[in-house]
């Protein structure tokens, strides 16, 4: 009886202090008592073992390649005790210092050194046991910080799942065919993405960016660290932090930051802003509204655009070759296997399609069109 | 000097002070490659190559000046542009992705002073494809 009343005290303060812990507001959501932690203690352990790995025999060294200084953090020991990531109040959620002013406007690259290009980690938050966190969404429902140790045991073995079903804060679905590569202005953006640690429709890790900022800005940083974890057996931490303004619904862009841990930065160092604009288009960041920048109409949806489906393609930051274009973003599709036409699920042909011919794809365009298909005249997918 | 250089979809070769990627299988193509002929690098590409297991290896960070004609130099973060004039051959492995870049490939490819004679393909240790390129004059 003792037990179970010392059972239900020290339940009933978890309870309070997690409550104590949320909506708290600030331009960068500091939701770091909220975290999410990914993993349980017994997958602690597997992953433990699993991450035990060393510097390849071709890992880099620990010295600034071009400098020979040491980088940033080098010179601080590795997390010695891997216990100590076993234990959640080591895992830091903690959004770094960081202000938004001191980011100069965007001109024409889609990210910009921060900090002389040094990730915020600090020496305890460093570690080559595996794991990941998202941070709770806060009071508006927005992303907070989404960190992670990525190892090869994180990395999926199967392809993306549909994200479609997730609409982040300042979601809208809104085209401009001539203005984005992939037709859609907004993708769903993992914050940690798919590659790294196969977290798909986690909504603590999906914000609304711009096709841009996914695939130009953020893309690119999630190649690298995947294919030098894939190359070395060596861990990254990773760190991405949404930055939003005030009550905005939409982030103004996000933080991105890595270090590889075995090799002391040597493989990796970055820490970077990446903006969440879109060239030739003007977005309200407090609702994710947008116009042509050339534009003095505020409509959304731009006189040139197709009509607008529920269901668009979703964020393609994972696939491998993102450069080519629209048809290579993935989407749910509803193919008819009779007529031989696929279509959005939402395409009102769909309810009167006979159940025996019907079959849900996932992937992009061009797949559908491989093999045989044509796309539906109603909802133009 | 036939140059040997690794660069990604948009001709981006390092970020950072860092090379943006490495392939285990690619530096078993590079030694393949130059067989018993002179190759030649800084002490940053060393680092990531078995120099035991490559004869002819040449180590020194002034290497453009130093290598003669006919010789390989692997070149990851150097500018070229200043030793074009030298250069007989280029010979890119080209990765099947984007990374971040601030430091870039600076010859003129489509210029018309080089040409395409060949391509191949290969799977990588951790890239799926890797693309070989090779231009002359």
């Amino acid at each position: 009886m003792r037990r179970r009343t010392i059972s239900v005290f020290l339940s009933l303060m978890l309870c309070l202090s997690l409550l104590s812990a949320c909506g708290t507001m600030t331009d960068v959501p500091t939701n770091g008592s909220n975290r999410d932690i990914a993993f349980e203690e017994t997958q602690q352990e597997e992953r433990a073992e699993g991450s035990d790995s060393t510097t390849s025999e071709n890992g880099e060294s620990a010295s600034d390649p071009e400098s020979g200084k040491d980088g940033p953090v080098s010179d601080k020991a590795q997390p010695s005790q891997p216990e100590q990531n076993a234990n959640e109040n080591s895992l830091s959620a903690e959004a770094p210092a960081f202000s938004l002013s001191a980011i100069a406007e965007y001109t024409d690259k889609p990210y910009v050194a921060v900090n002389g290009n040094v990730p915020y980690f600090t020496e305890s938050e460093l570690t080559s046991q595996s794991y990941y966190y998202y941070s709770y969404l806060d009071a508006l429902g927005r992303c907070g910080t989404a960190c992670a140790s990525i190892g090869q045991d994180l990395m999926p073995t199967e392809p993306r799942g549909s994200i479609g079903m997730v609409k982040p804060t300042g979601w809208h679905t809104v085209r401009y065919d001539d203005l984005v590569d992939g037709k859609y202005l907004y993708n769903r953006c993992h914050l940690i993405g798919y590659q790294l640690t196969g977290e798909n429709a986690n909504t603590k890790n999906l914000i609304t960016g711009t096709r841009y900022l996914n695939i130009d800005g953020m893309l690119p940083f999630e190649n690298m660290v995947a294919d030098y974890v894939k190359e070395t057996g060596n861990h990254v931490m990773y760190r991405v932090t949404p930055i939003f303004e005030g009550d905005n619904l939409l982030a103004n862009g996000v933080l991105m930051e890595g270090y590889s841990v075995e090799d002391n930065g040597a493989g990796i160092c970055y820490c970077v802003y990446a903006y969440n604009v879109q060239p030739g288009v003007e977005i309200d960041y407090a609702t994710g509204d947008s116009k042509r920048a050339d534009s003095s109409n505020t409509a959304q949806t731009p006189s040139t655009a197709a009509p607008v489906p529920a269901q668009e393609p979703d964020d393609s930051a994972s696939s491998d070759n993102p450069g080519t274009g629209n048809d290579m973003a993935q989407a749910d599709y509803i193919l008819n296997t009779n007529t031989k036409k696929f279509h959005y699920p939402t395409c009102s042909s769909v309810k009167d399609m006979k159940d025996k011919n019907k079959q849900e794809f996932h992937g992009t365009r061009d797949e559908v069109v491989a093999k045989g298909y044509s796309p539906c005249g109603r909802c133009k997918p | 000097m036939i140059v040997i250089t690794c660069l990604d979809q948009k001709n981006g070769m390092m970020f950072n002070h860092r090379r943006q990627s490495q392939d285990s299988v690619l530096r078993e193509h590079v030694a393949k490659l130059v067989a018993n002929v002179p190759l030649w690098m800084n002490h940053y590409s060393a680092s990531q190559f078995d120099t035991e297991s490559i004869p002819n290896l040449n180590i020194d960070d002034a290497f453009l000046q130093e290598a003669a004609q006919g010789e390989y130099c692997f070149v990851e973060d150097a500018p070229l542009a200043p030793f074009e004039k030298w250069i007989e051959r280029i010979v890119i492995f080209r990765w099947d992705r984007t990374y971040p870049a601030d430091r870039y490939f600076d010859l003129q490819l489509g210029s018309g002073q080089w040409h395409l004679v060949g391509t191949s393909e290969f799977a990588g240790h951790s890239h799926d494809m890797i693309t070989m390129e090779v231009y002359e004059r």
